[in-house]
Order: structure tokens, then C-alpha cells, then sequence
């Protein structure tokens, strides 16, 4: 089968063969592509980026992401906690705001130093 | 004697690296920025992927952001000025600069400028949508402002125009937040946007792209309540009798962004009309000596690692000793553009580095560049998209007098 | 009393003769079916006969058609009920402001309802804001007359109301060299109406205006000029306030109680209100208002046109107004608006506009086609205007009776109903006029119950928005210093800083949305269409007016920017 590799913005068109001996990629311009290949046939990953609410008034919503990548199929759980969420301090880009989300072993990291104007 | 050797107009990436490229070098710098932050488009960019060439890590927009804005802070070579929008730009022997803020008017005059004051987004009017003018119709880049900077949500049903970069991502973020998109529509026959943004913002959240059909009108009159959409032709006709209504709250357009050169227009600075920037040199200077252009306002990038990278280039040289220029004119075929569009021959490095767009898609491409009819270097592709911005390093030594072309050739994709 | 059997025969003979004729309020009623809009047209057309009735009241139905109901405000309180003021004016455009304005002059109460949620919404800002030097308009006519007597008051309006206009003048360009024969006969006509006119030799022109197609010369009338429309509305709508007339946003007349010969009370949306005398200012919608209080004898047939507006880098194009002559067909079958290219006072050109009928009153709409045909008309005059360079485009709806003409009168009929209807082109101009006569009336009215004496503190004197923009340096330095927000740019197209957005939503008729903060100081106008500035100006109206971000509006109620606050909702995208 066909893929487009969504690891880089080379987006690198690679084919993938299931063979007995595993997984086979070819078109992969780096070796981060046979790695998302082998993944995105078995067991298809994503990291999210978005917000969370925090209780400064100039500063509504904060930026968010994972600092690694969580199964695809978790991202509806996941924003759904993330609604709980409420940022109540001033945190530094990289800041956990909350560790290991849903035992995906993710955090959840701050991705603005909040001590700025909204 | 000028304040500053080198002021830079905004604060996005672009004028962040070129600030902090040429205060490394010496230069007292000045950042002016019309918004109350530093960081420009990057701060409501909360999506990742950015700086994964210059950084090795895939960031989200604001901590790319925050990496060179830290580095700005500490450097005491920079100084910032927020909430500062440059009105006039007198050119003598120095630039003088006057600008508004909460302070009052100001003058400040400069050695070098260095234009870094972006783009803006193409309207829904622009591409000639027709009908009503309701609330719910707005570029991806207020909706992206709403929903990532003041936490709310612009519609509940929306159609997006043009499959462009933010456009997908700003499909997938709605989505993410709760909203429906009914679609995103494309009047070219091929994606604008990065492929792994098709995949990652649209396919993982079933969204479906439109190609060739593009939104004619737009209903209602209090809020969005539908729009038509209709196919159209390789000319960008629409196509009779393929109409559709489309019930929706918000139509989002994603449909190109324009260089901003209102300040370089007033100075008289020459524009290609490919990249609607100022032609520039290998150093990003325009034809006007000491006035510099990065980031999208020289053009309209896809990647802020290579935003960094050219305004990093035009610092450095900011925070030189000003030489005559020795310019020479590049030709160029089989581009949608290149730039730099000029050599100057006083100032070349071993190596130059040039961005350019394919004209069109293209597959098993090669890049050839001549001096006087003779090859001197050649790089091979195996695609060539026009929404994908390439850079290559092309050793490059002519005379004043000879002729350098770039061309570009490969089969077209269709 | 008008010649019903006249006026059937004639309708007979044009081949409408299932059309019945009869006579209504001195008028010419036409009833019957017809399945071409263009024949109620005709038909309504050829009913006109100025002398002898007061107008063609056109009822012929269009098969399969039902028009639109009137817009209403979804707004549904009592703000309003029970009030009694001595005037109350129906329709917040440029025509009732000015009442307004010369109402407050008298110590009498006035109230101005505006189903809108701002004032000039509707043809008061969709115009190309040309003070009209009257020569298109035939003499002895009732247009004329407001119209000379309007451009004179401009120039006293403009100082007292701090509105800029410009006598720019007009240029209007001969498109063939037999026209220039014709010029003796329109410098008699002008002679007629007191109109400055000169000939204007090619070379002129081309000095004035790059890239002109037409090579034969042409005219120039130095008594035209340019105003903004809807900043003069809300000029003299501010004057009123400020002399103690009140403007009701959002209130639209849905009914109008009579007792035999007299009106006794307006019922809106927000309330009943008892007016001891009812306006009519409803533009577009006067024949309804017509209808509500009893003296419906016109017709308003809407006129539909298109302009475009172009980035202030075209400005260049010219810097006053074009336009090409026309003789007018004695027929005036197609009543078409010749259109031109008007420099605004505020630098940006406006292309247009064209004129289409419709039936429907409210649809301002525009579609590829009109816009074509309005860009390639005028691309015909000069080879510098470039579809490139337009940034927008607009539609409205013009007011026109089939008799062409200004309605300004005291109604025979009902005897404290007093109407300003019928007014389209050059309604901007002739508004001031028209409302010291329709005062007049007012007065005359009032004064039967009591003694209407002129207000001893009139004060006609109102203090615009400062362009900040516009100041010399020193100036907005000094500015700047006394109030840091005239500092800080919001909007950078047309840079408005956030101390002219806040004396908007400040203003004592509060521009609280999106758009009317767009009237007022220009917020959102430029290249970016409000790209970079809306979410600001959002998030400014939210903190000063006291609402949440979700209850901000681009125009009225209905029309909020957005739906929810994120996380909350699902409206299942996921």
C-alpha cells in the first residue's frame, strides 16, 4: 500500500509491503520513515497540539501539545480530559501541565511562556 | 549618525532572526512591532511541525517563537518596541523612521531597514465570492485568531476554501474543538497545501477535499445559512449545472496570502511581480541600497525554518559596512519564482543559496543553472510540487558581463 | 383627479388589457396578474401621469411570486411602549437623520425608529457619496429643487457637523464628437437650474485623468462634490441626540392605528408609541409605511446597483469624478444610472453603479455578472482601472417611484402623517433641504394643539471622531500624549488607532458591532477586509460594552461572530 509520510514536511510518498518478514518500506528519504510506516500499518500514532483554558482574563487559552506522539484513536479521549484542564498559573513554554495523559506515558506540555499579554 | 545600525520592522520569525543575526554581529538593532507580542502569525500557530530542520524536534508555531524570543530578550544588543506602527519612511543618506505608539510619534533613524512585516490573507471578495455579507465568513487566519488566542469557536457547520496550509489545519482544529467541517473545497485541481496536512488534518478526521470546485455565493443575512458551491475548469470557469447548496454557519477561505510591501512601495522599491516581494540579492537586499527583505513579505514561505534561515542571511549583512553593489540579473525559466533574482558579485560566497517554486508539478525534474550557456551545476528531483518550496546551495562565481540562468525542466504532471 | 379611462386605453393599447385601472387616493391603482416582472414595470410606467394624479400605486401581482417579508429585528421588548413623543420618525437613512437634526431645532420631543441596528444601513451608505451639481435632473422638478437647495447647506453642514466634503467636481466626457453639439443646450439647461458648467478641452482631461478612452472632450461642474454618506447620517442623527431627539436601533414600525383622519399610535417591535405626528423616512419600504398610516398613492419599485471599491493605490485613476454623458431617452423606458468613477473622500475609487429592477426590496446581493458589467462599463472610460485593484463590492437597493420623483409632502389624507418617500439619487444632496420642509410641516401640525417654539440652546454644532491618521505630526503627538490609546494602531490598512475605535463604541449613538465601528471610523475598510483587525476590535467591543465574546455582533442581533467558547461544545466534528 501507498502512504504519505507525515513525520516531516517532505511528505515523502512511500510503499509499504506486508511480508512474512515484517514490514518493508520503500521511498523513505530517512530512516524516521520506515519507523512511521511500520507504525501507521499497525498501530497508527499522532501527536495533538491545541489548548487548554486558563483563569487569566488577557490570556484565555494557552497553547498545548504532546511531547511525543499518543495513539490516533485516543485523540477524542484525550481532548475530552483536556477540557478538565484549566491552566491557574503563569507557566514557561515546556511546562507539563499534565503528566502521562490518560496512561498514554504522554505529557501534556505548555507551548508559550504565559507571562505575556493575551 | 544613525540610532541604530539596523532596524528591523516586526517581530514575527523573520524579524526575530534577522534581529538577533545582526546583533551578533555588532550591530545595535531595533525591533518594531505594531502588536503587543512578539512572536507575529507564529503566536496563534499552536500546531506543530515547525522546526524540524533547523531544530531536529517537531515544535508547535509558539515555541518556535519563543525559542528566538527568549534569545531577543537576553540579548542586549536588541532592543524591542511593542505596540509600535511604523507610519512614514524618509530615505536620505540614513533611513528616518517615524511611528506611532502609546509614547507618541517618534522619529528613529537607521543605517540599514529590514522589512519583515509579512502577508496578509487573500479575501473571500478577492477570489470572487458573490452573494450576501454575513457574519461567518472569514479567512483562516481570524478563525485561527478566535478560536487559538481567545478560546472561542466561530461556527458550528463549516466549508472550507482552499486547501492550503492553514486552511487543512484550521480543518482539523475546529474539528478538534468540536465543530463540524462539512468539506474543504479546492478550485485547482491539485492540493495546495503539504501533503502530510491532507493526511494528518483531513483523512484522519474524514473530512473531504473538493478539487476543482470552489464556493460561487454565499446566503443570508444575519449569519452564513448555506453556500454554493460549483465546479469549475482548468481556466478556473465554473461549469454550468454543477451548482450545490451547501447548509452551513461559516465559511472559512484559506486562499492565498499577499506579500505586504505597502512601507517598500513607498519607497520606491521594485517588486516581482512572482513573488509580489522586492527583488533582492543573495543578501535579501533589495535594489535599494541597505533595505532588506525576509519572510513572507520578500515571499510567501512554507517552512519558518527557511523564514529564519533568509533573515538570518540579511542581518548579517545589515550589521556590515556598506559596499557599492556589483548587481547582476539572474534569468530564470520553469519557476513559479526564484530568489534571490540578483547576484551581487562584490559580496559572493562559495556558495548561494536559492529558494524556488516549480511553475507547475513536475516529476523526474532537473535543475540546471548555466553560466554563458555552460552548465555549471545540475541537481535531479524526483518531484517537484508548486506548493513545496526548495532550497538548494549552488556554487556560483560569474563575471560582471556574463549571463546566469536557472532552469528548470522534468516531465509535467498532469 | 387622474384619467382612469385614459390610462386604460393606453395600457390597452400596449397590450394589458386584463390590467384594471382605478382611482385611489388621487392616485392611479393598477390590479390585476402577469407573469413578466418587466411588464408590471411597463405597466406601472405608463400609468404615470404627473399632472393630474399623485401617483401609480402598482398592484399588479407577479404570478408565482411572493416578495420577502420586511427584515425584522429579532428583538422583542417594551423599551419603548407607552411613549408619546411629539414626532416620530420612521427610517434612521440620511433623509429622517436630517429631519431629526431640524426637528430638534423646535422644543418638541422626537423619537427616530430604525429597524436596523445602525443608522444608514440601507441606501445611506450603499451610494457613491456624491454631492450632485444637479444636472442630470430636470428642471422645475421636485429632485432639482432639493437637490440645489441641499448642495448649498452641505457647505455649512460640513463645518458645523465636522463631516469632510469635497467639491471635487465633475468631469462628464463626451463619447462621441457629435455630442459636443449638444453643449449649448446643456449649458441653457444648466443656466436653468443655476448650475456652474464649463467646456473642458481633451487636453485638460488628459492632464486629469491617465489613460482616458474617450477623445472628445467633455464637461466640468465645479458644484459637485463628495461627502461620506454614512458618516454624515450619523453626524446629523448625533446632532439630534445631542439636542435631545432619541434614536431607536433595532425598532421597526410593524403596524400604524388610525381613528378616522388621524393617526393614534405605532406599534414596533419594542412597543406601542403614540407620535402626535408620524414621518415617513423608510426609503425602500415608504409605500408600506405609506399603506400602514393610510396614504399609500406611490409605488416604490427597487432599483438594484452594484459599485466596487478599489484599493487606495488606484487612487491615482482620479481625484474627483467621471462619468460620461448621455442624453435620456424622452420614453425613459430603461431608466439606466449612468454609473462613473468617483474618487470617495476618503481615497479609495468606487466603480459603478449599474441599475437593475427587482422585486425584492432587501436584496443586496451582488452576483459575478452585475459586477462584470459594472467593471466593464467603466473600464471603457479609462484604461487604468484594473480588476486587480478592487478590494470589494457592494449592492443596494434604490427607492424609485414609477414617477421618478421626491415625495415631500403633508398628507391630504391623513392629517398627522407627513412624508419623505420616493427618495433615491440624489437623495444624499437634497436630504438637508428636504427636512426643513418636511420640519415645516411638523411645525405647522404641532402647532395646531400648541405654541411650537424654536429650542433657545439649539446647538448645531457636533464634534466628529478625530482621523487620527489625518493630523500633522506635532498635532497627533500632542493627541497621543493628552490619550495614549490615539497611539496604538488597530486596524493597519487604514491605520485607526484603538482611541478612535473606543470614541466609536463611546459615541452618543454607540457603534457596538463590527460593521457600524466600520462606518465610523473606517476600522476593517482597507486591503485586509478586516483580516488582522476584527478579532481586536471583537475582544474591545466585548470589554467595553460589558458582553462576552460570544455575544458580539458583525452587524444586528443575529449576525454573532461566534457560536460557543471552545471545549464546550460538540457539534460532532470529533
Amino acid at each position: 500500500m501507498r502512504l504519505v509520510c507525515i513525520v516531516c514536511p517532505n511528505s515523502c510518498l512511500l510503499e509499504v509491503e506486508k511480508t512474512d518478514a515484517g514490514v518493508k518500506v520503500t521511498g523513505n528519504k530517512c530512516k524516521r520513515g520506515i519507523t512511521f510506516a511500520i507504525e501507521e500499518v499497525t498501530a497508527p500514532k499522532r501527536s495533538l497540539t491545541t489548548t487548554v483554558r486558563t483563569v487569566f482574563e488577557n490570556f484565555p487559552v494557552a497553547p498545548v501539545r504532546t511531547n511525543g506522539e499518543i495513539p490516533k484513536e485516543k485523540i477524542p479521549a484525550v481532548m475530552a480530559y483536556l477540557k478538565t484542564v484549566v491552566a491557574d498559573k503563569r507557566y514557561k513554554a515546556g511546562d507539563v501541565i499534565c503528566g502521562n495523559v490518560l496512561d498514554t506515558g504522554v505529557d501534556i506540555i505548555i507551548t508559550i511562556d504565559m507571562d505575556q499579554e493575551g | 549618525m544613525a540610532d541604530y545600525k539596523a532596524v528591523v520592522i516586526g517581530g514575527g520569525p523573520a524579524g526575530l532572526a534577522a534581529a538577533l543575526a545582526a546583533a551578533d554581529k555588532g550591530a545595535g538593532t531595533l525591533i518594531i512591532e505594531r502588536e503587543n507580542r512578539l512572536g507575529g502569525i507564529l503566536k496563534q500557530c499552536i500546531h506543530d511541525g515547525f522546526g524540524v530542520i533547523r531544530f531536529g524536534e517537531k515544535l508547535s508555531g509558539c515555541e518556535y517563537a519563543q525559542r528566538f524570543i527568549d534569545k531577543v530578550k537576553a540579548h542586549p544588543g536588541i532592543e524591542v518596541r511593542l505596540l509600535t506602527f511604523v507610519i512614514d519612511i524618509k530615505k536620505s543618506d540614513i533611513f528616518t523612521i517615524t511611528a506611532t505608539s502609546s509614547r507618541g510619534i517618534e522619529t528613529i533613524t537607521a543605517e540599514n531597514l529590514i522589512f519583515a512585516n509579512g502577508c496578509r490573507e487573500r479575501t473571500a471578495r478577492q477570489v470572487n465570492i458573490h452573494g450576501t455579507r454575513p457574519a461567518g465568513v472569514m479567512t483562516a487566519g481570524v478563525a485561527q485568531n478566535y478560536v487559538n488566542l481567545q478560546g472561542v469557536l466561530p461556527g458550528k457547520r463549516c466549508v472550507i476554501l482552499g486547501s492550503g496550509d492553514i486552511g487543512l489545519i484550521m480543518a482539523r482544529r475546529l474539528t478538534l474543538e468540536g465543530a463540524r467541517v462539512l468539506g474543504v473545497y479546492e478550485a485547482k485541481s491539485t492540493p495546495s497545501g503539504l501533503t502530510r496536512n491532507i493526511v494528518q488534518c483531513l483523512h484522519d478526521f474524514d473530512i473531504p477535499l473538493h478539487l476543482s470546485k470552489t464556493v460561487k455565493r454565499v446566503f443570508g443575512h444575519g449569519r452564513l445559512e448555506a453556500v454554493e458551491v460549483c465546479s469549475v475548469n482548468d481556466k478556473m470557469e465554473y461549469i454550468d449545472g454543477t451548482e450545490e447548496i451547501i447548509p452551513c454557519d461559516t465559511l472559512i477561505v484559506s486562499v492565498g496570502l499577499i506579500p505586504e510591501n505597502e512601507l517598500a512601495e513607498s519607497l520606491n522599491i521594485p517588486l516581482d511581480p512572482r513573488t509580489r516581494g522586492p527583488f533582492v540579492d543573495q543578501n535579501m537586499m533589495t535594489l535599494e541600497d541597505g533595505v532588506y527583505s525576509v519572510g513572507n513579505c520578500l515571499h510567501v514561505h512554507d517552512l519558518v525554518d527557511y523564514v529564519s534561515e533568509t533573515a538570518e542571511t540579511a542581518g548579517r549583512a545589515a550589521a556590515g559596512s556598506k559596499a557599492p553593489r556589483e548587481l547582476l540579473d539572474i534569468e530564470q525559466e520553469g519557476f513559479l519564482y526564484l530568489v534571490p533574482q540578483k547576484l551581487d558579485l562584490d559580496s559572493l560566497a562559495p556558495e548561494t543559496v536559492f529558494y524556488f517554486r516549480t511553475a507547475m508539478p513536475r516529476e523526474a525534474a532537473t535543475l540546471d543553472v548555466t553560466v554563458d550557456g555552460e552548465v555549471v551545476f545540475s541537481k535531479k528531483y524526483q518531484n517537484l510540487k508548486p506548493p513545496e518550496m526548495e532550497r538548494v546551495e549552488v556554487p556560483l562565481s560569474p563575471k560582471k558581463g556574463q549571463t546566469v540562468k536557472f532552469f528548470l525542466s522534468g516531465r509535467e504532471v498532469k | 383627479m387622474p384619467d382612469i379611462k385614459k390610462i386604460q386605453k393606453i395600457l390597452k393599447k400596449n397590450g394589458f388589457g386584463n390590467i384594471t385601472v382605478s382611482e385611489m387616493l388621487g392616485g392611479v391603482r393598477l390590479t390585476g396578474e402577469l407573469s413578466s416582472y418587466e411588464d408590471i414595470l411597463e405597466c406601472g410606467r405608463l400609468a404615470v401621469d404627473k399632472k393630474n394624479s399623485r401617483g401609480v400605486i402598482n398592484d399588479i401581482k407577479l404570478t408565482g411570486f411572493t416578495p420577502k417579508p420586511m427584515r425584522v429585528p429579532p428583538v422583542n421588548d417594551l423599551a419603548y411602549d407607552g411613549r408619546r413623543p411629539d414626532v416620530l420618525i420612521v427610517g434612521g437613512g440620511i433623509v429622517g437623520s436630517a429631519i431629526a437634526r431640524e426637528l430638534s431645532k423646535y422644543d418638541i420631543s422626537v423619537m427616530l425608529c430604525e429597524k436596523e441596528y445602525d443608522l444608514a444601513v440601507a441606501q445611506s451608505s450603499r451610494n457613491d457619496g456624491m454631492i450632485h451639481a444637479g444636472i442630470d435632473l430636470k428642471p422645475n422638478s421636485i429632485k432639482v429643487k432639493y437637490n440645489m437647495r441641499g448642495n448649498k447647506l452641505y457647505n455649512t453642514l460640513s463645518k458645523e457637523l465636522d463631516v469632510p466634503i469635497s467639491k471635487v467636481g465633475q468631469y462628464v466626457l463626451f463619447t462621441s464628437p457629435w455630442q459636443k453639439l449638444v453643449y449649448p443646450f446643456v449649458v441653457a439647461r444648466a443656466r436653468k437650474n443655476d448650475i456652474p458648467i464649463r467646456y473642458v478641452k481633451q487636453k485638460e482631461l488628459d492632464a486629469k485623468v491617465p489613460g482616458l478612452k474617450f477623445r472628445h472632450g467633455g464637461m466640468f461642474f465645479a458644484g459637485a462634490g463628495i461627502v461620506c454618506p454614512y458618516l454624515m447620517t450619523v453626524a446629523l442623527a448625533e446632532c439630534a441626540v445631542k439636542n435631545g431627539a432619541e434614536v431607536c436601533l433595532n425598532t421597526a414600525v410593524l403596524d400604524i392605528e388610525r381613528e378616522g383622519d388621524r393617526i393614534v399610535s405605532v406599534t414596533t417591535n419594542r412597543g406601542r408609541i403614540y407620535p402626535k405626528v408620524v414621518v415617513n423616512a423608510a426609503g425602500i419600504f415608504s409605500d408600506v409605511i405609506a399603506e400602514k398610516a393610510g396614504d399609500r398613492h406611490f409605488t416604490i419599485h427597487p432599483r438594484k446597483g452594484v459599485e466596487a471599491i478599489l484599493d487606495k493605490k488606484a487612487a491615482g485613476i482620479t481625484d474627483s469624478v467621471l462619468g460620461r454623458f448621455a442624453l435620456k431617452t424622452s420614453t425613459g423606458k430603461q431608466h439606466t444610472k449612468g454609473g462613473g468613477i468617483v474618487r470617495t473622500i476618503d481615497g479609495n475609487i468606487l466603480v459603478g453603479p449599474n441599475a437593475i429592477e427587482t422585486p425584492e426590496r432587501e436584496d443586496d446581493s451582488t452576483t459575478c455578472e452585475s459586477l462584470n458589467e459594472v467593471l466593464h462599463k467603466q473600464q471603457g472610460l479609462t484604461s487604468e482601472l484594473k480588476r486587480s485593484d478592487i478590494i470589494t463590492y457592494f449592492a443596494g437597493t434604490r427607492a424609485a417611484t414609477y414617477e421618478e420623483e421626491f415625495i415631500v409632502e403633508k398628507s391630504p389624507y391623513v392629517k398627522n402623517f407627513v412624508q419623505a418617500a420616493g427618495i433615491q439619487s440624489p437623495g444624499i444632496t437634497a436630504a438637508p433641504a428636504i427636512a426643513e420642509d418636511i420640519t415645516a410641516f411638523c411645525v405647522q401640525i404641532l402647532s395646531e394643539g400648541r405654541k411650537v417654539e424654536p429650542k433657545k440652546n439649539f446647538d448645531p454644532y457636533r464634534k466628529g471622531i478625530t482621523r487620527v491618521k489625518e493630523l500633522p505630526p506635532e498635532e497627533r503627538d500632542a493627541l497621543i500624549k493628552k490619550n495614549p490609546d490615539y497611539g496604538i494602531i488597530i486596524c493597519r490598512c487604514e491605520e485607526v488607532s484603538k482611541g478612535e475605535i473606543l470614541d466609536a463604541i463611546r459615541a452618543p449613538i454607540p457603534a457596538t458591532t463590527i460593521d457600524a465601528i466600520k462606518r465610523r471610523v473606517r476600522a476593517g475598510m482597507g486591503r485586509c477586509q478586516g483580516g488582522f483587525c476584527s478579532p481586536i476590535i471583537t475582544r474591545l467591543i466585548a470589554e467595553e460594552c460589558g458582553k462576552s465574546l460570544l455575544e458580539v455582533c458583525k452587524k444586528g442581533p443575529g449576525s454573532e461572530l461566534n457560536v460557543a467558547y471552545t471545549k464546550e461544545v460538540d457539534y460532532g466534528g470529533l
